[in-house]
């Protein structure tokens, strides 16, 4: 038997998510054909989805060999690190007055978990950008534009190993000057450009 | 056709504004650029100047993204013929005998062909698209709820059935996207669906924020992982003039192009590749050159660079005349206008004149601009190969986020396209197409509505859509598609056609 792992991970994606989203949708008033209700709608897709999750599922098992990428135990043990630090931090931050407004918990709680999984090669460019983009949208309010592109790309800069200290320096300098003239000169985005947290 | 010439006329005088030929060009050049440079396409680049576009009037906006399509059709040949390197997916078959063509020292001629007949074809479509609009558009004027739900099926289907690999995956990537179209407010009872009490999603997922986190920072992630392909430049570009025996042998192929990119242009789900991948296959077939593909034949350049830039203009067809985008681009379009509060359909002609005869106008007026700026300034896109990545992906990161944030003011918003981007991730490992989920978001809820309604007048009878000819006829197609991938021969041609 050829296992094609790729289609067997996708049939239990779909299955998964249809089934997540018809216990969603219990809450929402069904109707009739005539008259349809909010939950109509949602339980022709998600059946939908459910039975071509299950068709894609079923084929995987003959659909000749198609392995998934090679996952050493490290990339294991920080993703579901991760996820945890992620979830956990997210019910203790949002539980802190202070980082109740401007998602902050969430933001904080996105950047955690991505700089746990940075630690496995494996992760290192997906959770470094990502973390810088977190890191972003945390430091925006308080920290200003030009801190927070700062940030966000000499983080994002661990994910390539041929970066320098020298390029990435410029990089940030460019891209300041870049975006004050796209975003603040030219199209005049509201939001604060210095840190404002002194 | 003096209705025809007066239509034009106003859309003449629409376009060549100061601001509409500066984005046009503005549009043009950054198409070129990111056609040019392998890594990044013009799905990407569009929804990442999504948010910049919004302070611009409609037409403005359209026009800078439509030229960014059809101009990175014109630059993605240039890396294909120099670099043996795809710039874009729909310049894949000009590697084969472009590159060929280099290496036997008439680069200069292929670069020559492809923007000269994709100038032609360019030029052709766009009086297809001033020509086909208005009929179109009364044809569509006459379609009922239940007709319009059936075309948005056949929409998706067919996107589902040419999108790459899988057609069954693809299938369930549309339903996928039809499913995230449904978070936020019901708009007939007010109620939340699946919004979890956030209230940025009650105005449903951001659509910028999804296109950019699935294609923009995926794609960030994805070619930082790969190793890089070093440019190296292997030929010189040589005399950009053709001979006369290369034009006698090109002609018949760019009109050949021409027709059969405008055909799969319109179709929904066809675009720019899969034209392009149906002219190399014709080419090698009916051209009198056959016998030199492979030894790099002109045909196979002139053809399929002719069908791209044809496709690429007449995909533009069903979205202007009945509002349904045909591949993720023609979705970002009617991103972008609905953002704008235009609601792209078949009244747009009537109510939107100076967008739709603008925009026709504007694409020749991009055509031409491209012409100039591909074939005497090939230099300067050759040097911009020389920029390596690494000092790409943070340019394009931060713009991603000052532009998603940009949009609310909410930095919700960063973060959801932070979740976005791993889910591309997590799609393109399980060798998921994202672009069908893309057309199945936008569709998704027009869709509803036109289902609702269609139920509604026929008191809950199912059989509506089959009473209906229109919707009987757009059913019968959607079986047809469907069924003919499941034969096997033809899903193997389709296997053959994609990999090149």
């Amino acid at each position: 038997m050829k296992i094609n792992a790729k289609d067997l991970a996708s049939g239990i994606f779909l299955l998964v998510l249809a089934g997540l989203g018809l216990w969603l949708n219990m809450d929402h008033t069904l109707g009739n054909a005539r008259r349809m209700g909010p939950g109509y709608m949602p339980m022709l897709v998600f059946w939908l989805e459910l039975g071509l999750g299950a068709i894609v599922f079923v084929t995987s098992f003959f659909g000749g060999t198609d392995p998934l990428e090679k996952w050493t135990k490290i990339d294991f043990v920080t993703l579901a690190l991760a996820i945890a630090a992620g979830l956990l931090g997210y019910q203790l931050l949002s539980t802190v007055p202070a980082l109740s407004t401007n998602w902050y918990a969430l933001g904080l709680s996105i950047v955690i978990a991505m700089f746990i999984l940075a630690i496995s090669p494996g992760w290192r460019v997906l959770a470094t950008v990502l973390a810088g983009m977190s890191l972003f949208g945390v430091l925006l309010d308080a920290g200003g534009l030009f801190l927070s592109i700062a940030i966000m790309v000499v983080v994002a800069a661990f994910a390539d190993k041929e970066h320098r200290p020298l390029g990435v320096a410029a990089c940030v300098v460019f891209l300041i000057a870049l975006c004050w003239w796209v975003f603040i000169h030219e199209l005049d985005i509201r939001v604060n450009i210095w840190p404002t947290f002194f | 056709m003096d209705l025809l010439i007066s239509n034009l006329a106003h859309g003449f005088g629409v376009a060549m504004s100061f601001d509409n030929l500066l984005f046009a060009l503005l549009g043009a050049l950054i198409g070129t650029a990111i056609g040019v440079l392998p890594g990044i396409g013009p799905v990407a680049t569009i929804s990442l100047l999504l948010p910049i576009t919004f302070g611009q009037p409609a037409t403005t906006a359209i026009i800078m993204l439509a030229g960014i399509y059809y101009g990175a059709q014109y630059g993605g040949s240039t890396t294909a013929i120099l670099l043996n390197l795809p710039g874009e997916v729909s310049s894949v078959v000009t590697t084969l005998e472009g590159y060929k063509m280099a290496r036997n020292g008439r680069a200069g001629a292929a670069l020559t062909i492809s923007a000269v007949g994709s100038f032609i074809a360019g030029s052709v479509a766009t009086l297809l698209v001033a020509a086909s609009g208005p009929l179109l558009t009364e044809v569509a004027l006459s379609f009922g709820p239940a007709d319009y739900f059936s075309l948005m099926l056949l929409g998706l289907i067919i996107s589902a059935v040419l999108a790459q690999g899988s057609v069954l995956k693809s299938v369930a990537m549309v339903v996928l996207g039809v499913a995230l179209g449904l978070v936020g407010t019901d708009v007939q009872t007010g109620q939340q669906r699946f919004t979890f009490g956030v209230p940025e999603l009650s105005d449903g997922l951001d659509f910028a924020a999804m296109a950019m986190g699935v294609f923009g920072i995926s794609e960030i992630i994805l070619n930082l992982e790969r190793p890089e392909v070093r440019s190296v430049l292997t030929a010189k570009v040589g005399s950009l003039f053709l001979t006369r025996e290369e034009v006698k042998r090109s002609i018949p192929s760019v009109v050949r192009g021409t027709i059969i990119g405008s055909v799969l242009g319109i179709l929904p789900g066809g675009g720019a590749s899969l034209a392009s991948f149906g002219s190399y296959m014709m080419e090698r077939k009916m051209s009198k050159g056959r016998a030199q593909f492979g030894n790099g034949a002109i045909e196979g350049v002139a053809g399929p660079e002719a069908a791209n830039n044809a496709a690429a203009q007449t995909s533009f067809i069903p979205l202007l005349t009945l509002g349904i985008p045909s591949n993720a681009v023609m979705a970002l379009m009617v991103g972008a206008l609905i953002i704008q509060g235009i609601q792209p359909g078949p009244r747009m002609v009537e109510s939107q004149p100076d967008l739709f005869w603008g925009l026709i106008c504007s694409m020749w007026i991009g055509n031409v601009m491209l012409l100039v700026i591909n074939l005497p300034m090939i230099g300067m896109w050759v040097k911009l190969l020389q920029v390596p990545y690494k000092y790409m992906y943070p340019a394009i990161l931060t713009f991603c986020a000052i532009g998603v944030y940009s949009i609310n003011n909410n930095v919700f918003d960063v973060y959801a396209t932070v979740f976005f981007g791993i889910l591309g991730y997590v799609f393109n490992k399980l060798k998921m197409e994202p672009a069908p989920l893309l057309v199945g978001f936008v569709l998704g809820p027009m869709m509803e509505e036109h289902l609702r309604r269609a139920m509604l007048l026929s008191r809950g009878s199912v059989s509506v859509f089959i009473e209906r000819p229109i919707s009987a006829v757009l059913l019968v197609i959607c079986a047809l598609a469907l069924g003919l991938m499941l034969l096997p021969g033809l899903r193997k041609k389709k296997e053959e056609a994609m990999a090149g």
